[in-house]
């Protein structure tokens, strides 16, 4: 799950252009959206393209992102749970 | 403003429903959609439903009767053949002595073209004549070639989906201030892969036909048409009068509109005062109505807003042509002339389940007199506009004062990537990471000129781009030919377009004020002057931000600008 994690966080960062932030400096608990990192809907289609390109997870339509991308944590058990690959 | 009012003499359009005026009439009066399966665009994603025109390339070049074997875009082959209609409709024969402008809007251009041909013109083998990127200028000069309007004054606006409702505009004004006898005006788009990708990448395309302001809807269907109006000062043979019109920003976000639709309520609302109308007085809108929950609902709030307990008859006539984006404005535009012309409002077809706080469109309505008609169009960005067509001849206004002097109030200039170091004074790293450095480079220019000019938000903000965000349009294009439509990313889509850095300055400054974008290649930037300088002089902005810009991108090194891989011009121009 540690490996996952930051696969994961390595693989948001890069999505998402975070230039100046670390694996380290995101919480795993911590919202990723509005509070959080600040993180908007073209964010979240952007971790949706993340699962279907490393995970083989499809997601029908952006809506069911919300509840799964409420933080690195959620979003890792949802991989952990659906991943094809 | 001239004692005159702008008159609308004629009319061309080709779309899904049909390749002229009568047909589309028929098809509107008959409900009768033109979305189905894809025939000619050629795509992986051949179960998502478009609104297709229903001729071949070849067929449209037979059609214009054009002897030509090279490739030509499905966007200069329907300008041209809905340019030819509305001309034939006014009358017109012969231009020559007549101050003649053709005004289209898309953002397309020849994409449909450009992502055929991409993978030769990677290995280092282009077609001679197929245009690199969406060169949107190159298009309308091509229209004006195939429509016979050689050497006419030709412009280009790609303001995204508001583009073609915002040529319209800009005729009237230039007709309004004399600066020209005859404007064609109006907009072409081609289907092509590369936005039905990018549409795709954002979720927001119906696997159905749409389904605009109804409960079940979850998007929007691509179509692709062209159509154009013809604008003249107090002609004789007036079929209507453009009376009224308003362009404003929404300044909230790139590809989502505000929850209680600010920069609609703002286009309509200005619309109606320019005409001295009251909310009472419009008996149909012919809504943006796309068809995702986000524009409706937010639609729907601006039209609450606007017209409170006096609704008129509103529907969005997507579901008949699909989304026809950038030809969206004037494809809607006939079709509210045909509606006034006729006596009849056209359905929102396939609406059956009201949706909580959305408006209820009409099923539509044969027997009735309409004097006032609104046509909304709204494009990325929050670029929001509105018109108003009348039937009857606009009071005409107070008489002309005389026109505002400018000058120059700043100047900025940013040629280099080395340079946007310096953004951070302006725009936090957090919210510069998805820019790129052209967007960068704009951004910095522009602040760094309000700044010198001693604003925090002008009253306008005008832009002016040749192939506007290259570098990142093509590595769009380049994932989607090597990744075969499949896995893209939407931030490149979201910023491609060519408005993309006009209404992130917007955002960014909480401007609400009017937001224009002309990609007309090397002119750009003189269409963009002329359209400040207009402003200031009628009154209508005391301050206007003009941000000129351009890059090189890899894969086509040679189409560089003023010798700069990237260059930034912004100018604060202030009422004298």
């Amino acid at each position: 799950m540690e490996d996952l994690i930051l696969t994961l966080k390595k693989q948001i960062i890069e999505a998402l252009n975070l230039e100046e932030i670390g694996p380290e400096d995101i919480d795993n608990d911590a919202p990723l959206f509005g509070a959080g990192l600040g993180l908007d809907s073209i964010d979240a289609l952007e971790i949706i393209v993340i699962l279907d390109k490393y995970y083989g997870i499809k997601l029908a339509n952006a809506s069911e992102g919300r509840k799964i991308f409420k933080s690195i944590n959620t979003i890792a058990d949802y991989i952990e749970k659906h991943r094809t690959k | 403003m001239m004692n005159s009012a702008v008159s609308i003499t004629g009319y061309g359009i080709i779309c899904a429903i049909g390749n002229d005026a009568s047909s589309v009439l028929d098809s509107l009066r008959a409900g009768r959609t033109g979305i189905g399966q894809m025939k000619y665009l050629g795509s992986k994603h051949s179960g998502l439903p478009v609104g297709e025109v229903k001729l071949s390339d070849d067929g449209m070049k037979s059609l214009l009767g054009l002897q030509v074997a090279e490739p030509v875009s499905r966007t200069s082959l329907m300008g041209a053949i809905a340019v030819r209609q509305a001309l034939a409709h006014a009358g017109i024969k012969d231009v020559r002595g007549r101050r003649v402008v053709l005004i289209s809007g898309t953002t397309v251009g020849g994409m449909d073209l450009t992502e055929k041909y991409y993978v030769q013109m990677r290995a280092g083998d282009p077609h001679p004549d197929v245009p690199h990127g969406n060169d949107c200028g190159r298009s309308t000069r091509e229209i004006a070639r195939f429509a016979g309007l050689d050497g006419v004054e030709t412009c280009t606006i790609s303001t995204a989906c508001s583009s073609a409702l915002n040529s319209i505009i800009l005729g009237a004004e230039m007709l309004d201030r004399g600066e020209a006898d005859i404007v064609i005006a109006g907009g072409s788009e081609a289907l092509s892969r590369f936005h039905l990708n990018g549409f795709n990448s954002l979720m927001i395309l119906d696997g159905r036909q749409c389904r605009p302001f109804d409960e079940t809807r979850t998007g929007l269907n691509l179509g692709e048409g062209a159509a154009f109006v013809v604008l003249e000062r107090n002609a004789g043979n007036s079929i209507a009068y453009v009376s009224g019109y308003g362009n404003r920003c929404d300044a909230f976000h790139q590809t989502a509109s505000s929850e209680d639709g600010e920069g609609a309520y703002l286009a309509m609302k200005d619309a109606l005062d320019m005409a001295g109308l009251q909310p009472g007085d419009i008996g149909y809108v012919n809504a943006h109505g796309t068809g995702t929950p986000n524009n409706d609902a937010s639609e729907s709030r601006a039209l609450m807003r606007i017209f409170r307990d006096r609704m008129p008859e509103v529907s969005s006539t997507k579901p008949f042509t699909g989304h026809t984006t950038s030809a969206s404005g004037s494809i809607e535009t006939v079709i509210c002339l045909l509606a006034m012309q006729n006596g009849f409002i056209p359905a929102n077809l396939g609406w059956k389940n009201q949706a909580s706080g959305l408006i209820t469109p009409t099923p539509g309505r044969t027997g009735v007199r309409l004097d006032n008609v609104i046509c909304n169009s709204f494009g990325f960005g929050g670029n929001d506009s509105s018109l108003i067509i009348s039937r009857n001849r606009p009071e005409t206004k107070s008489a002309a004062v005389e026109d505002r002097l400018f000058s120059v109030a700043a100047e900025e200039t940013v040629d280099s990537a080395d340079q946007l170091s310096g953004l951070k004074e302006f725009v936090p790293p957090m919210e510069s990471r998805r820019m790129g450095r052209l967007m960068k480079a704009a951004h910095l220019a522009a602040f760094r000129a309000m700044k010198d000019a001693g604003i925090s938000c002008p009253d306008a903000i005008v832009t002016a781009t040749s192939r506007g965000m290259y570098e990142i349009s093509m590595q769009f294009l380049d994932d989607m030919v090597t990744n075969d439509e499949e896995l893209l990313k939407p931030t490149l889509f979201m910023l491609s377009t060519h408005n993309t850095i006009g209404s992130a300055i917007a955002v960014r400054t909480g401007c609400h004020g009017y937001n224009i974008t002309y990609s007309h290649g090397d002119e750009s930037f003189a269409w963009a002057m002329r359209d400040a300088q207009r402003l200031i002089a009628a009154g209508k902005a005391d301050s206007v931000l003009v941000v000129s810009f351009d890059e090189t991108c890899p894969a086509f090194a040679e189409d560089g600008y003023s010798g700069h891989d990237v260059y930034a011009k912004a100018l604060v121009l202030t009422v004298k």
